[in-house]
């Protein structure tokens, strides 16, 4: 493990990665438009309804450890995109771009995955109309 | 010999039936859905069969175009006078009783109202558009069913010339008697074409069961449902509804014309449902701090 990948960080950015989301359970709680990428260990991934969840512990400039839950669409939805069962184990180091909601809270909903192999997944949300749904390699 | 015929008719049908979606197989025989078909092009266009749905349908236009999360995808809910309902006094008023996730008026998670969210039937005409992807269509001389991907619900047409019921206080009547609202109410349909099936639903469930779409727009007991299935080529289906509901709106009005696709019907179909134990997971985790309330 990598010093850098060890002292996860919170990097802001505005990635060029198209939001079109198609909410299920509400897009007012999201802060629209920003993009936060976390980098961080995996502790838990839930493959469940109404949404699949992602837990992982995110360590600041600080030297804090703040747990994140990041939220993805139902496992049915986000299967084209690529994200199965065991796309996230414990442990994991990954980089995930989400966007975040609004009250400041850890929380927010998943545009982008780095796996800990390197493999892009999209936007685990609903794939807007025609648009290519393989995953990213 | 005719009966002869007919065999080989049959097993010759079930062969290119076979061949066309042959491309789609895959290692185990449990297929994914195709999203990524080739448009259908004169080159490729295949007739309609006679008086047929059945068949295995999503959206033409990819998964997320049944989503509907805006609302009813002819008048979506995002604020623009057009898309605006003709609602009654009553119907606004009612329409500001729910508390939505989606739509121009959205408030924010656990301080909804969404009969979904405590997993209730979404009944009709709400299941028309919530979601609706991998949708299979079954059919035989006295009854058209339509099992939705949501929720694993289904519902019945019939076909064999039955009338509709009338709506009546309370229910609905049939033979003299009064009988009980439903869900997703009772339907009856009839062929106006070889290729154009219409359906009308009656005896819906009240206005506080059902609602029309996920931004909380209404509907009443005293709902007309008339659905149009239009089957333009062996491949595509176009499922249009317009609803009527003297309680709620003034007058009627489109909610969608919805291009269906055909699939492989050997396509496995993942679950995709309400859960109370997981619905209340997920508000544990995430809904209720995404609202800012209690944790995390």
């Amino acid at each position: 493990m990598t010093r850098g990948f060890v002292i996860a960080s919170i990097v802001a950015v505005a990635l060029a990665i198209p939001l079109r989301v198609a909410a299920h359970h509400g897009a007012a709680a999201f802060d629209t438009g920003k993009r936060v990428t976390l980098k961080g260990t995996v502790a838990m991934w839930v493959y469940s309804n109404p949404h699949c969840l992602l837990s992982l512990d995110v360590t600041g400039e600080d030297g804090q450890v703040v747990r994140w839950i990041v939220e993805g669409q139902a496992p049915n939805v986000i299967f084209p995109v690529g994200y199965r069962k065991d796309t996230f184990k414990g442990g994991d180091q990954v980089a995930i771009t989400v966007e975040p909601v609004k009250n400041g809270r850890p929380l927010g909903r998943i545009l982008q995955a780095v796996l800990a192999d390197g493999t892009k997944l999209g936007a685990a949300t609903s794939p807007p109309s025609n648009a290519p749904v393989t995953p990213q390699q | 010999m005719r009966q002869l015929t007919r065999v080989l008719g049959s097993i010759a049908g079930l062969c290119v039936a076979a061949s066309a979606f042959a491309q789609n197989s895959s290692p185990g025989g449990w297929l994914t859905p195709q999203w990524d078909k080739p448009p259908i092009t004169n080159a490729n266009r295949k007739p309609a069969p006679r008086r047929s749905l059945a068949g295995m349908w999503g959206p033409a236009d990819g998964p997320g175009a049944g989503t509907q999360a805006q609302g009813v995808p002819a008048k979506p809910n995002n604020g623009k006078p057009e898309n605006q309902l003709p609602y009654t006094p009553f119907g606004l008023e009612l329409y500001r009783s729910h508390k939505a996730l989606e739509g121009f008026d959205a408030v924010l998670p656990s301080e909804d109202n969404d009969p979904r969210n405590r997993c209730e039937p979404l009944g009709m005409p709400r299941e028309n558009h919530y979601n609706v992807r991998l949708t299979q269509i079954f059919q035989d001389e006295y009854k058209i069913a339509i099992l939705y991907h949501y929720d694993n619900r289904w519902r019945i047409i019939w076909t064999d010339g039955r009338q509709l019921p009338k709506v009546v206080d309370g229910g609905v009547e049939i033979a003299g008697e009064l009988r009980e609202r439903r869900f997703f109410g009772y339907s009856v349909g009839r062929w106006v074409d070889d290729y154009t099936f219409e359906a009308q639903t009656v005896g819906t469930m009240p206005d506080d069961r059902v609602w029309l779409d996920s931004t909380g727009r209404p509907i009443s007991d005293q709902v007309r449902v008339t659905e149009t299935f239009r089957r333009v080529d062996n491949d595509t289906l176009v499922w249009s509804e317009t609803i009527e509901d003297p309680k709620v709106y003034t007058r009627p009005f489109e909610t969608m014309r919805l291009p269906m696709r055909l699939h492989d019907p050997r396509t496995d179909v993942m679950e995709y449902y309400c859960s109370p134990s997981e619905q209340e997971d997920y508000n544990k985790l995430f809904g209720n701090g995404a609202s800012g309330k209690g944790a995390p």
